[in-house]
């Protein structure tokens, strides 16, 4: 079974990551602990410029995850049902997705 | 190096009676117990957050869910219960600086408030926030014996207003009596009553 601190996420293609919970609710768990491993310096030390920001509130909403990316896309997890894991491996698959774009976007400019 | 909490049996360990204990004592001794999720930090940013919030007779207490959860299960504190998930500390102090230990953990953004226990009343982050902006104790009690203070005045002038214009009419009265001794037409001072105004 995958350890969700052995899940390496390169940040590079994020602008921010805002992590949105009521701490006082009992379906809060995995949204807290995706915030504590996002939170990781080696994830963090993929990009400095990524604004990592815990919004704790007090009024029913539900836990979730909203990352905006570079390029300005945004995906929104709602952690209430998505275990660490699950949110973690959806955002690592992302972020891949766009450095390869990246990549190939550089090797069409420079062959 | 002792074994992790989670080999030794939860109910009859001392090592394990002990911290329970001590997390007992923390909610007896302390009117503020602040609890903050713990994001993975350098040790000297640790270090340095523990340093200032020292200054302001605030210490920083790891906790493990595991000993915390069942001793606050069986106390007063049971709705803190759903924060103790994931990594937790505690900021505990015998004072309420809350307002103090917001502006530490403003520069420390891997420390997230969750809510706190102040005084035996339990608070969100807002509540937390919304207490620290109330003036001091001292500053809310001057404002009130100072408003309370201006009702007495007031009744005072009140009361004497009564009694000062008496005193008017009387003296008015007792001039037109000696103008009237020494011969200038007395006139009969004209009939008021009394406490008109």
């Amino acid at each position: 079974k995958k350890m969700a601190s052995k899940i390496s996420v390169v940040l590079r293609p994020v602008k921010s990551i805002v992590v949105r919970f009521c701490p006082f609710e009992s379906n809060v768990e995995s949204t807290r602990k995706f915030l504590g491993c996002i939170n990781h310096k080696k994830i963090q030390a993929t990009n400095r410029n990524c604004e990592v920001t815990a919004d704790v509130r007090h009024d029913g909403s539900e836990p979730l995850v909203d990352v905006m990316f570079a390029d300005g896309e945004r995906l929104i997890m709602k952690g209430a049902n998505l275990t660490t894991i699950e949110m973690l491996t959806a955002l690592q698959s992302r972020c891949n997705a766009k450095e390869l774009q990246e990549e190939q976007k550089s090797k069409k400019k420079s062959p | 190096s002792p074994r992790p909490i989670a080999a030794r049996s939860l109910q009859d360990d001392g090592y394990v009676r002990l911290l329970r204990r001590q997390v007992e004592e923390v909610f007896r001794d302390n009117r503020m117990i602040a609890v903050c999720q713990f994001n993975s930090m350098p040790d000297e940013d640790v270090v340095l957050m523990r340093h200032y919030l020292r200054k302001h007779n605030i210490e920083v207490k790891f906790v493990l869910n595991e000993i915390v959860r069942p001793v606050l299960s069986q106390s007063k504190y049971k709705n803190l219960l759903p924060l103790f998930v994931a990594r937790n500390i505690l900021l505990v102090s015998p004072e309420t600086k809350a307002k103090e230990m917001l502006r530490v953990l403003k520069g420390v953004p891997q420390i997230n408030l969750l809510g706190a226990c102040i005084d035996d009343t339990i608070l969100s982050r807002q509540g937390v926030e919304n207490f620290a902006k109330l003036p001091s104790l001292e500053a809310s009690q001057g404002q009130t014996v100072g408003a309370l203070a201006l009702l007495p005045s007031q009744t005072s002038s009140l009361l004497q207003r009564g009694s000062a214009h008496l005193t008017a009419l009387l003296d008015q009265h007792i001039r037109r009596l000696q103008a009237g001794e020494t011969g200038s037409p007395a006139e009969p001072a004209p009939a008021q009553s009394l406490g008109a105004h």
